[in-house]
């Protein structure tokens, strides 16, 4: 089988999973609606203030939303010899990307979720620009949360070690994604460095990744 | 009966005396020959504390990404000490860079702490490293722990250009690099003296630490050949003898 059919048979066996336990339809999604409506009333209610806080609440829950994305994409490996057999079936490059390209959909729906709350309660119209920061920054975070995830899932201990690694190392995807989505601020330099961080994230993680699955 | 203690390498006894040179002419040139900084005053001296501390600390997430990608590339256990001493210096060093702002914010922002980009990027920056740190602990055996620190400490280099360049980037209190700068300020030639003394002391300082701590590694690891090992009382065991 070449590379990219064992890539999109690792998507398809992570969307059966998905479809089979509705993990992150029944977890994820109910968590980034409670944590969109909250953020209002915590911010709100002036008009002006929650315009301003828009942005950041949106890339706020999709980083928060790379906690469950991972654990739910990650469950079914939990058991045991389920690393071995994936080992077996796959190429570490194919694994890596089916991987990717699930969570990549998981952070896609949360940010797209996230954004359509932002626009009808919070009343405001986000720029173009923020729809760039939509595709690179949950790119970029959902590289970094395959690549952490695998690496604390495949361990005996410490798994809550899993936030504290992804949400600090997401720092300029909040960040660039926050000012992209805020109206006035241009735009160039913020994509650059979402640009810049998503190609560095992407390459570092696709190098190390076979590393993690070694035994 | 405690172990004899063992004499410095003569590279460490260099390190130790050049650290302290420096340090010394270092203090005396910022306390004493630079003069206080005219908008600032005294509490501007903390500088040549505060910008050697973030200089290390830099240096040292620097090392962690070189010997992270040396031990991933070689699987030697040297390169993973070296890259865990290198991350517990700049934890270290960034902790107290953090602390000595916070010191030289209070006189002169009149606030310990203000939501201010390079301040903020520099806490998630300590805390990146003090992930990569408890990441140690993940692995059953010594080889699975260093393959996924070396992950980790590649991976959380990036957050070091964003907290570089944050002053740049963003509209914010902090002031810009003085020195690392495309377009320099101009400083005083005592200040500058000053600053390049105290840089220097930290950073002979800091690998000589560092030196410390990898060797201390290795003896934890059992990884030291015999004429590195303490030199304790010897038992000689002769043919026929009991023991």
């Amino acid at each position: 089988m070449t590379t990219t059919g064992q890539t999109m048979a690792v998507l398809r066996r992570e969307l059966a999973i998905e479809r089979a336990g509705r993990e992150v339809l029944t977890t994820t999604l109910p968590l980034t609606a409670a944590f969109v409506v909250l953020a209002g009333l915590a911010f709100g209610p002036v008009p002006r203030d929650l315009a301003s806080t828009a942005g950041g609440t949106v890339w706020l829950a999709v980083l928060v939303a790379t906690v469950p994305v991972a654990r739910a994409l990650l469950s079914a490996e939990l058991t045991e010899d389920a690393w071995d057999v994936m080992r077996g079936l796959t190429t570490p490059g194919s694994l890596y990307a089916g991987k990717l390209l699930a969570v990549w959909a998981a952070l896609g729906t949360v940010w797209v979720l996230a954004s359509g709350l932002v626009i009808v309660l919070f009343g405001v119209e986000p720029p173009a620009a923020a729809l760039s920061a939509g595709v690179l920054g949950t790119l970029a975070l959902a590289s970094l949360t395959t690549t952490v995830g695998v690496l604390v899932a495949s361990g005996a201990r410490r798994r809550g070690l899993l936030p504290a690694l992804v949400l600090p190392a997401g720092l300029p995807a909040l960040l660039a994604g926050a000012q992209l989505s805020t109206p006035g601020v241009p735009a160039l330099p913020w994509v650059v460095l979402l640009t810049s961080y998503a190609a560095v994230v992407l390459s570092a993680s696709w190098a190390v990744f076979p590393a993690l699955l070694e035994e | 009966m405690t172990p004899p203690r063992r004499r410095p390498r003569l590279p460490d006894r260099v390190l130790a005396v050049g650290a302290a040179l420096t340090s010394g002419a270092a203090l005396v040139v910022a306390l004493a020959i630079a003069p206080p900084d005219a908008m600032q005053g005294q509490a501007q001296r903390l500088m040549y504390v505060h910008v050697p501390a973030a200089w290390l600390a830099y240096a040292c997430f620097a090392l962690v990404l070189v010997a992270s990608v040396a031990y991933l590339l070689r699987r030697d256990l040297r390169w993973d000490r070296r890259a865990q001493a290198a991350g517990e210096l700049g934890v270290g060093m960034t902790a107290l860079a953090i602390v000595l702002g916070s010191l030289w914010g209070r006189p002169v922002w009149g606030t310990w702490w203000v939501w201010d980009p390079r301040l903020v990027t520099t806490v998630v920056l300590l805390l990146v490293y003090a992930g990569y740190l408890s990441v140690r602990g993940l692995g059953d055996d010594r080889d699975t722990g260093a393959r996924r620190a070396a992950a980790v400490g590649i991976l959380g280099f990036v957050n070091v250009p964003v907290v570089h360049f944050s002053v740049v980037w963003w509209r914010t209190l902090h002031q810009p690099a003085t020195v690392l700068s495309p377009d320099p300020a101009p400083m005083d030639a005592r200040m500058a003296l000053a600053l390049l003394l105290a840089v220097v002391a930290f950073s002979l300082a800091g690998w000589l630490v560092l030196r410390r701590r990898v060797r201390a590694l290795a003896e934890h690891d059992g990884a030291l050949p015999p004429q590195d090992l303490p030199a304790g009382p010897r038992i000689v065991v002769r043919a026929g003898a009991r023991p």
